[in-house]
């Protein structure tokens, strides 16, 4: 069983967010916060595996309480929940010390699968930073700049391109006419092999893109 | 000579004197002369008197003529004005005239400063306003549709197969919607601004453009640049985003950088492009806007372009 916390300031949306994460068997929400403080203190009292924060919160931002939580010794994993389709918050997440950033407005549909890749310690990118940092990648390969050495299969070169353009996996699949959880796997390949996976090597590429401070 | 020696007086006392100069010299004429007048008056007589009269006349009419020429030229001048840069008038000439000149700079000051206070206010309003409304979007219709969209997540799994696709479609809606909602508020006010600073304010600012322009934009931030207020990172947010819509919509640039750098104890940014340049075009009110946001802070903004040889813009402001 996986024990959760959630932080944010809108009840009516932790109430929307545990009823989706309450239909799964594994999941439990076990604490409840209106602000970044808030959540902060009942972290203190209660066990938690993973805390779902808002990014935007009254008296202290899911930011701020994600960087205070990453203080403490063996902190719980932090997937932080947000309005902004914005690479600049996504790393800031990051450097806060969240594993995963999921949109609100994809948030029915990723937010279990998130909370999954952030108890097996992977990083949960949200779709435009994947198709963001793929297309990084692809344009430091016409530079000829130095890229880790990645080694594609055909089919990842097919699927890589789709996702530069941003395109869903939904639409992937029809274009390529695979399977959806093909797609799904195919994409997380190809991020591992770009080391796109971890938040360690995330962190350094943003610093390095001059994305984020170090 | 009458010029010179009445220059500091009002201008009543100026032409009465120039009057009682030429008076006083006809009368002069007059009783100096061995000129006398008949009772009844003979034809010479009148000769004599209608060219004398004719002379103080001329010499009165040239005289006020001379000593109110500055006066016409400063209305000449007056109406010449640009409304948006008025400049000084040439404060010149008499004593009354070199006055109204000197009042109507000191005038023109007053205007100038009211008119920067009032530009001030209103920037002020529109972004308080803008603030506003985006804050509203944000959190009042935002997490409305979150709640809708997590809720009709929630009811899926417990309706008949026959509105599944009909529950699909309204889900796309609701996430459509949010989206939107997003968009809008971003771009009356960049949260990432006030959460995150300037330099990533900045950064997504160029993310946003090169995902929706054919041309190719490259950053650059100069490490340990001073902080700058609130107020003067609006105003370099603004003046990039504004130089950048410029280079997109009007310029037909291939490349475009920007950079945030520092000149002695002075931010500089500086947004230049390889367009076509707008010289001889006037100035638009994208430009106007830029110099009115940037003499809030005092900031110095200089917009330099040529034909065929791109833009740039470079906004310098002390910290």
């Amino acid at each position: 069983m996986i024990r959760i916390l959630l932080a944010d300031d809108h009840a009516l949306v932790r109430r929307g967010v545990r009823l989706i994460l309450e239909q799964e068997p594994d999941l439990s929400v076990v604490a409840e916060a209106g602000d970044g403080a808030e959540a902060v203190r009942l972290l203190r009292e209660t066990e938690v595996d993973l805390a779902i924060l808002d990014i935007a919160m009254p008296r202290m931002t899911g930011l701020q309480a994600a960087a205070k939580i990453s203080e403490r010794g063996s902190p719980p994993r932090i997937l932080m929940l947000s309005m902004h389709d914005n690479e600049q918050y996504f790393f800031g997440a990051l450097k806060a010390g969240a594993c995963g950033y999921v949109l609100k407005s994809v948030a029915d549909v990723d937010l279990v699968s998130a909370c999954r890749a952030a108890m097996r310690g992977e990083t949960f990118l949200y779709p435009g930073a994947e198709s963001a940092l793929v297309r990084d990648y692809l344009d430091r390969l016409r530079r000829g700049d130095r890229v880790p050495d990645s080694a594609l299969t055909p089919r990842e070169d097919e699927v890589i391109k789709l996702i530069a353009e941003g395109r869903s996996s939904k639409e992937i699949a029809r274009a390529l006419t695979i399977a959806l959880k093909t797609v799904e796997r195919h994409r997380a390949n190809i991020l591992a092999k770009l080391g796109m996976r971890d938040r360690t090597d995330l962190t350094r590429y943003a610093i390095r893109a001059g994305l984020i401070e170090p | 000579m009458s010029v010179r020696l009445t220059s500091d007086l009002p201008l009543f006392w100026n032409v009465s004197l120039i009057n009682g100069a030429v008076f006083l010299l006809g009368t002069l004429v007059l009783v100096v002369s061995p000129l006398s007048i008949s009772s009844r008056v003979v034809a010479s007589e009148v000769v004599v008197v209608t060219v004398g009269l004719t002379i103080m006349l001329l010499t009165n009419a040239l005289l006020i003529r001379r000593s109110l020429a500055p006066l016409d030229r400063m209305i000449r001048r007056m109406e010449a004005m640009d409304q948006l840069q008025p400049g000084v008038l040439a404060e010149e000439g008499v004593g009354p005239v070199r006055g109204i000149a000197r009042s109507v700079n000191g005038l023109l000051d007053r205007l100038e400063a009211a008119r920067r206070s009032g530009n001030a206010q209103a920037l002020a309003a529109q972004e308080a306003e803008r603030h506003r409304i985006a804050q509203e979007l944000h959190d009042e219709v935002g997490q409305s549709l979150t709640v809708v969209l997590l809720g009709l997540k929630q009811v899926e799994s417990r309706v008949p197969a026959e509105v599944m696709e009909e529950l699909a479609l309204v889900r796309e809606s609701a996430r459509a919607g949010l989206d939107d909602v997003r968009r809008v508020a971003r771009r009356l006010r960049p949260g990432v601004l006030e959460d995150l600073g300037l330099q990533s304010a900045l950064a997504a600012l160029v993310t946003d453009f090169s995902t929706n322009s054919t041309a190719s934009v490259r950053r650059s931030f100069s490490p340990g640049l001073p902080t700058l207020s609130a107020d003067a990172d609006l105003v370099v947010y603004r003046v990039a985003q504004e130089a950048l819509t410029n280079a997109a919509r009007h310029a037909d640039a291939g490349s475009v950088e920007l950079s945030l750098g520092r000149v002695g104890e002075s931010v500089v940014l500086e947004i230049r492009d390889d367009g076509r340049g707008f010289a001889g075009l006037v100035e638009g009110s994208g430009l106007l806007g830029m110099r009115e946001r940037a003499a809030l802070i005092d900031a110095e903004l200089t917009v330099t372009s040529h034909p065929r040889s791109g833009t740039t813009v470079r906004l310098r402001v002390p910290s």
